[in-house]
């Protein structure tokens, strides 16, 4: 009889467990809940802000369409006419375009490019580790080789492949013709996204495995599906938005580097460095400021990614 | 330490679960070498007994339980489980199988997945066999919460993490008692916890035994928690067993000199009490390449060139209580039916 | 090495001073969390003498791990509240900064933990990391290290010392790993060794040679030990003297011998009788004490025991027993309003014997 008093009694005074646990909470607690170091801060504002800009640009009036040029009493501004300044605040380039306007425009690209690559090869890639670190063996083997693989190509290579040959190729083969320049550039940085997702998940995947609730899930009866799903997966997401996030900007500096190269978009932060850094003497802005932009995005990503790694380190690390 | 016989199985109609010749191996990289992590030990439990399986760690009772289970397939031996043998059935069948046997496991806080909430994970064996509608499910996952001392409302809404190691344990426990199983393996339950909270997890498996009509195999290494709670223990080591005897006969006469210094590296909670000197050195060697004869020979302070070439058979040296020793520490050498029968 | 040369001074001028090696007076080390203070450590005091050998004992949560760690200064700063004071061996330490502790860590005091894979470098031989202190704190040459290093794993008894130098820890088992901490902690010839549940993740054959082992390099080194753990049984044969937590206090304190014979605390009593013992019959049901931990954050009022306490009484919730000296004995203290053996304790326990033969 006393035993069953003793186990209600065991559960009414529970918020937090022992102290031991609480300290160990606590620990977790203050890391997570310490105001945001200025980076993570910054990266986050920083993207929110140019999110909400290229987004509602066409409503803004202080942001010029892209393809409008820049006229002022009537005259044409091409040829870096304007510097930075009020008429236009990041001067105006070769063909009096607005430098501002084009970069907050072309972020558009920038952004769809870099998510969509990450996703598309975390769903191949995750897919794929998940698939080699749980079953192991043949599977495993067989998906190790693809992963390799997919790691020796040249980025370069696949990227003159995809974007030139596939512009030939849709000449034969009508049903690519949706393939714009813009899906080409995207199926070629997910291929190169897919390979060192895949490991990392593998890697994770292969750990989780061994974990006593897998084991427990098994012995329950669960099938290979659900356990993968409902036992794996959601363990897996953590390591997954933080290779995502440092991914994003990995991908996007890629992106970039091709369109400097004159592979990707016309209306891209590297093509229009790459259009105007003859005259970098002479009209510093309209180089200078696409890399600004360039390389504040991808260090926003970075920081994020950086910050979200070592919060999840902690969250694993208590588990 | 042979282990090798099968003369303490029993031919009862109530044995729940008969295993012979288990063997289980796991392959050393490449090498062509293998740990021989069980070597063919036989085993039964009657239903509603407790049988204790005790041993250090490497010496194969973790391996056992999970080889029973079959969530590793062993390399030979067979095991029969209400009537069934397990070891040759399709996955499909033996996922079936596997909801009338259940596991818990140490760590538990790891056997619990962390991203998911308790009371969800209670009920995930209902879900995964679509057992009862909504309602029903919720009520048996709640009844078996309180049952083990969770608050169901506390359930609902927390992580593991929230819980204390003494309290995933006792979800662990509710969760393998959802789909009203016959056999539990309790595969080390209490290793992790305070020896306050290891009573209570204890004096629970007792109380839900008897509610529930469970048999219970219970994996551990250290023999007081083990004779506690057991009706019948094997102590294993190297992948074999041992000695086979009913708890309080194994205790007051072991046999075997390796349950002798079991018995003996138990700390007594008594400073009056002088401590024994371990009389026995170093750890168990490797079970790549265990030893000839009697796998406990390097150790053993009474093994001669008999125990280094020759492995001991288990065999009956009083009622229920059986040894794999050349030289036992008691029922030396005289026929097993002399004593017997002295001792009845 | 100069700092070598200079901390052998200190060393050996603390290795003289007379007086108690471990005195800590009205302890207090509380958390800042965002539910409130937890004071996992709420005013401990007690006297360590030179030589001997404690055991701290408590459940997890008791604080018997975070007063160990505020002894040796191994907390976080941030967040942390400390109070009291802590003098090892007449020196004040309870207010030294990290950097200051790292010259009374290793020489002075040494720890071993739980879990020694932790503990140790994966990626370094077992040889260099017994060899790094003694270059490190005793400015010895490298082949000088080299041969202490040996001779510490013959004194912690590892067969074959020089093949087990070259591996890497995990390599080696459980057992044979704690070895190895013990020898690394052993290295620098510490006056106090900290073990903090050293035996928890060990089988129990292992555990009884590794307790020994800790008393016999006890003895030989004439070095006092602090055992920390949950379970009585380990402390009864390896310690001098026994201090019980319990919510970050400390409720009993004895020598060993004196506490088994004559317990006080209804808490040490609870504890002892957790502890299934092998000469009981199978199936004999455990005495256990029910519930959990008191919640540091929200500690009861009056005694932090009572609301588990099998023998409460209102005065127990209402009031907080102090620590008192028994009468026959000035050694052993007790915080507790009706100690087992009272009057009051009898009572409380023909009550609770009745009603359980009324059921």
């Amino acid at each position: 009889m006393t035993e069953t008093t003793e186990f209600t009694d065991a559960v009414t005074h529970t918020p937090g467990a022992t102290i031991d646990d609480q300290i160990d909470a606590r620990f977790k607690r203050v890391r997570r809940r310490r105001v945001p170091k200025f980076g993570v801060l910054f990266g986050a504002t920083f993207l929110i802000v140019l999110l909400f800009l290229t987004v509602f640009a066409d409503w803004l009036p202080f942001i010029r369409n892209a393809d409008t040029k820049v006229r002022v009493n009537g005259k044409l501004m091409s040829n870096y006419k304007l510097g930075p300044g009020w008429d236009a605040w990041w001067g105006t380039d070769g063909n009096g375009f607005d430098v501002f306007a084009r970069c907050i425009y072309y972020a558009r690209y920038t952004l769809w490019i870099g998510i969509s690559s990450t996703a598309i090869g975390l769903f191949v890639g995750g897919a794929l580790g998940m698939l080699a670190g749980y079953f192991r063996g043949k599977t495993d083997r067989v998906i190790s080789v693809l992963i390799d693989c997919l790691l020796a190509i040249p980025a370069l290579v696949l990227a003159i492949m995809v974007v030139r040959r596939l512009d030939d190729i849709k000449l034969d083969f009508t049903f690519l013709g949706w393939m714009s320049r813009l899906w080409q550039i995207i199926l070629t940085l997910s291929i190169l996204a897919i390979a060192p997702l895949a490991r990392i998940v593998r890697a994770q995947t292969m750990a989780l495995r061994e974990r006593e609730f897998v084991l427990a899930g098994r012995s329950l009866g669960a099938g290979n599906m659900r356990i993968l799903f409902k036992e794996i997966l959601p363990n897996l997401i953590p390591a997954m938005v933080t290779v995502a996030a440092t991914g994003l900007g990995i991908l996007i500096a890629a992106e970039g580097a091709l369109a400097f190269l004159g592979l990707g978009l016309e209306t891209s932060w590297g093509f229009m460095i790459n259009a105007n850094r003859n005259r970098l003497e002479k009209a510093w802005w309209a180089t200078i400021f696409p890399c600004i932009m360039l390389f504040l995005t991808v260090l926003s990503f970075n920081l994020i990614g950086d910050r979200l790694a070592r919060r999840f380190d902690v969250r694993e690390a208590a588990v | 330490m042979a282990g090798t016989g099968k003369a303490h199985l029993r031919n009862s109609p109530d044995v729940l679960l008969r295993v012979e010749d288990l063997t289980v191996e796991f392959p050393v990289g490449r090498t062509g070498l293998k740990v021989n992590a069980v070597s063919g030990i036989s085993l039964d439990v009657l239903r509603g007994e407790t049988l204790g399986l005790v041993g250090e760690s490497g010496c194969g009772k973790s391996t056992t339980g999970r080889a029973i289970m079959q969530l590793r397939r062993p390399e030979g031996g067979s095991v029969v489980f209400e009537g069934n043998e397990l070891t040759n059935m399709s996955l499909a069948d033996m996922r079936e199988a596997r909801t009338r046997m259940q596991m818990i496991f140490q760590d538990p806080i790891s056997s619990l997945n962390p991203r998911r909430k308790v009371r969800d994970i209670v009920m995930e064996p209902l879900t995964i066999w679509k057992r009862g509608s909504n309602a029903e499910r919720a009520t048996k996952v709640d009844s078996l919460l309180s049952e083990v001392g969770i608050d169901p409302d506390r359930a609902a809404e927390s992580q593991p993490h929230q819980f204390s190691g003494g309290q995933c344990q006792r979800i662990s426990i509710a969760r393998s008692l959802v789909l009203d199983p016959t056999l539990i393996i309790c595969d080390e339950p209490v290793s992790a916890l305070d020896v306050s909270v290891q009573a209570q997890v204890l004096n629970l498996l007792e109380d839900l035994k008897a509610k529930h009509g469970l048999t219970l195999i219970f994996i551990a290494h250290d023999l007081a928690v083990v004779k506690n709670i057991s009706d019948r223990i094997a102590v294993m080591y190297l992948g074999k067993i041992c000695e086979v005897a009913p708890s309080d006969g194994l205790y007051q006469q072991p046999a075997h000199h390796y349950t002798k210094v079991l018995l003996d590296s138990i700390p007594v909670p008594d400073p009056e009490v002088a401590i024994h000197k371990v009389a026995i050195e170093g750890e168990p060697p490797s079970p790549v390449l265990p030893p000839a004869g009697c796998r406990f020979n390097p150790r053993c302070p009474a093994a001669d060139d008999r125990c280094r070439s020759e492995e001991p058979q288990l065999r009956e040296i009083g009622v229920g209580h059986f040894v794999a020793c050349h030289h036992p520490l008691v029922g030396g050498d005289a026929p097993v039916s002399v004593r017997s029968a002295t001792s009845a | 090495m100069s700092i070598g040369s200079t901390t052998n001074i200190t060393q050996a001028a603390l290795r003289d001073v007379p007086g108690p090696l471990l005195e800590l007076t009205d302890v207090r080390t509380h958390f800042r969390t965002p539910r409130g203070l937890v004071r996992a450590v709420d005013g401990v005091s007690f006297t360590l003498e030179r030589g001997r050998s404690l055991g701290i004992v408590g459940e997890s949560g008791s604080g018997k791990t975070i007063l160990s760690r505020s002894i040796m200064g191994l907390l976080p700063t941030k967040g942390t509240e400390r109070s009291g004071s802590i003098r090892f061996a007449g020196t004040e330490v309870g207010n030294k900064s990290r950097k200051e502790m790292r010259h009374i860590w290793g020489k002075e005091m040494a720890m071993i933990f739980q879990d020694p894979m932790t503990s140790l470098n994966p990626l370094m031989r077992i040889g260099d990391q017994i060899a790094e202190p003694l270059r490190l704190h005793l400015g010895m040459s490298k082949a000088d290290a080299a041969a202490t290093a040996r001779r510490l794993l013959q004194d912690v008894r590892i067969p074959e010392p020089d093949r087990r130098l070259a591996q890497y820890p995990h390599e080696m088992s459980g057992g044979m790993r704690q070895r190895v901490m013990i020898a690394i902690a052993m290295a620098c010839g510490p006056t106090a060794l900290f073990a903090d549940e050293p035996t928890t993740a060990l089988d129990v054959t292992v555990q009884a040679q590794i307790l020994d082992l800790l008393g016999e390099q006890r003895r030989e080194r004439n070095m006092s030990l602090v055992l920390v753990t949950h379970d009585l049984g380990v402390v009864a044969g390896h310690t001098d003297e026994i201090a019980v937590m319990y919510g970050g206090k400390l409720v009993e304190k004895a020598p060993t011998k004196r506490l088994f014979a004559a317990m006080k605390m209804p808490y040490t009593e609870g504890l002892l009788a957790s502890i299934p013992k092998l000469e009981d019959r199978s199936h004999s049901r455990l005495n256990v004490i029910p519930g959990r931990p008191p919640d540091l954050v929200n500690p009861p009022k009056g005694c932090r025991f009572a609301p588990r306490c099998p023998y409460a009484s209102a005065r127990c919730n209402e009031e907080e027993p102090p620590l008192t000296a028994t009468q026959d004995d000035p050694d052993h203290s007790y915080a507790c309003w009706y100690p087992v053996g009272s009057p009051e304790y009898h009572e409380a326990r023909a009550r609770i014997n009745a009603s359980a033969g009324v059921n």
